[in-house]
């Protein structure tokens, strides 16, 4: 799971490890990916959104 | 040191030559608001970012390109990926936009805050001219060009503030908060003042806010910023920012002004005085697009000296100039013109030009329909 999220990560920044990537695509489900990645795509969104709300006191 | 001192140097005349652009008014001006003076801080603290990194980025370029060429026998370096540096070099672009959000959006935050002030002022961009209406003061008033044509036809020497001249300036009071509400009749137009840091769209149908407080008297002159058709370039702003006590004054004699101007409703006009008051009404708003002497530029401007439809047309003449004319480029005067001046003008186009129809179209008949 950690391994995951680390990729998905990685993805938010656009750099990845090419050893990381080769053992992701072993895995063969691309489907714990795309959970994650929607999951955490909410979750930045939800973070921006707080950020902005408490610079707006 | 040596080194040193070249950096040294070179920083000092940058620094020199970004004082020389701003004395020459190559760059954006500090302004005359608090706002405008925050702006243009923001702008150079970014723009000696941007040059920084510039500096930076050709630096290493050069140099490599330099150092490791391939006469002096360089070999490239054959690898895949190094993600260290891949996550170093997308990093710190990061950080940068952040740290430069930060201020940026403080300001923003400011500019949108028009909260507490103590004078609205409606603006609204029509083809081609601004109207200022002070809300709740009774007080409002086209804004025309006022270079004379043949300047801009190039018969006649072009004057001081040529095309940023206009009949009736903006008068506003200096350090009170004013707020401005913009809006359009037809188009989109931009309300544009370099030295108030105010770009605003004026959108049709909607209403659009900024605000600004000024700290020194002045004239400031701007101009329309965003296309909106032939006249686009002959529609300037210009703000008379002047003393509180002086504006004050100001203001109480536009309402005497505004309130005679109401009594002129019900009195009954001879006809001489609607001609001449129709000639002055004619030359700022009507002659445009349909001419000085009424001739027109058809096809999109129709003549009005000898229109026949017009000349026999008491009661359509009326409606177009008080409610336009749907899919052509005649607007409806309704609100911007007062009753006074739309009965002068409808009067003086069934008289001038030899459209001798001896019409006196009388202020009060024009109320009336304006109530209806």
């Amino acid at each position: 799971m950690w391994g995951v999220i680390k990729s998905v990560l990685a993805a938010f920044l656009g750099v990845q490890r090419d050893q990381q990537r080769r053992e992701d695509f072993e895995r063969g489900s691309p489907l714990a990916f795309i959970v994650t990645g929607i999951v955490m795509g909410v979750l930045l969104v939800a973070i921006i959104a707080l950020v902005a709300f408490l610079a707006a006191g | 040191m040596r080194t040193l001192l070249v950096w040294l140097a070179g920083g000092l005349a940058l620094v020199g030559s970004s004082q020389v652009a701003l004395a020459r008014g190559w760059n954006m001006p500090v302004g005359v608001t608090d706002l405008s003076g925050e702006i243009y801080s923001l702008h150079m603290i970014i723009f000696w970012i941007c040059v920084v990194i510039g500096v930076v980025v050709f630096g290493v370029m050069f140099y490599s390109l330099f150092r490791y060429r391939h006469s002096q026998g360089a070999k490239a370096a054959n690898f895949h990926e190094n993600t260290t540096v891949e996550i170093i070099w997308t990093t710190v672009p990061l950080l940068i936009l952040v740290g430069m959000a930060v201020p940026a959006t403080a300001t923003l935050q400011k500019i949108y805050d028009p909260s507490d002030a103590e004078l609205d002022v409606m603006i609204t961009g029509q083809q081609w001219r601004w109207r200022y209406e002070y809300l709740g003061e009774d007080v409002a008033f086209n804004s025309n060009l006022a270079t004379p044509r043949a300047q801009i036809r190039g018969e006649e020497e072009r004057g001081e503030h040529y095309l940023l001249e206009v009949d009736e300036p903006l008068v506003l009071p200096i350090n009170r908060k004013v707020r401005f509400l913009f809006t359009s009749d037809d188009v989109l137009h931009a309300w544009w003042v370099p030295e108030l840091a105010v770009k605003q769209d004026t959108v049709p149908g909607f209403v659009t806010e900024n605000w600004v407080q000024i700290n020194e008297p002045g004239i400031y002159r701007g101009q329309c910023a965003e296309l909106c058709g032939v006249d686009h370039g002959f529609m300037p702003v210009v703000v008379h920012a002047v003393e509180e006590d002086e504006f004050d004054a100001w203001l109480v004699e536009r309402q005497e002004m505004a309130a005679e101007e109401a009594m002129g409703v019900d009195r009954d006009w001879e006809m001489d005085e609607l001609m001449e008051r129709g000639e002055g009404v004619y030359g700022s708003i009507c002659a445009s697009c349909h001419q000085p002497e009424g001739q027109g530029a058809p096809p999109a401007f129709p003549a009005l000296a000898g229109n026949e439809e017009l000349i026999a047309g008491i009661e359509w003449h009326k409606d177009v100039v008080i409610n336009g004319v749907s899919g052509t480029a005649m607007p409806a005067f309704r609100t911007t013109l007062n009753p006074v001046e739309l009965a002068a003008v409808i009067t003086y186009t069934r008289n001038a030009w030899g459209n001798d129809t001896g019409d006196a179209v009388q202020p009060a008949e024009i109320a009336e329909r304006l109530a209806q």
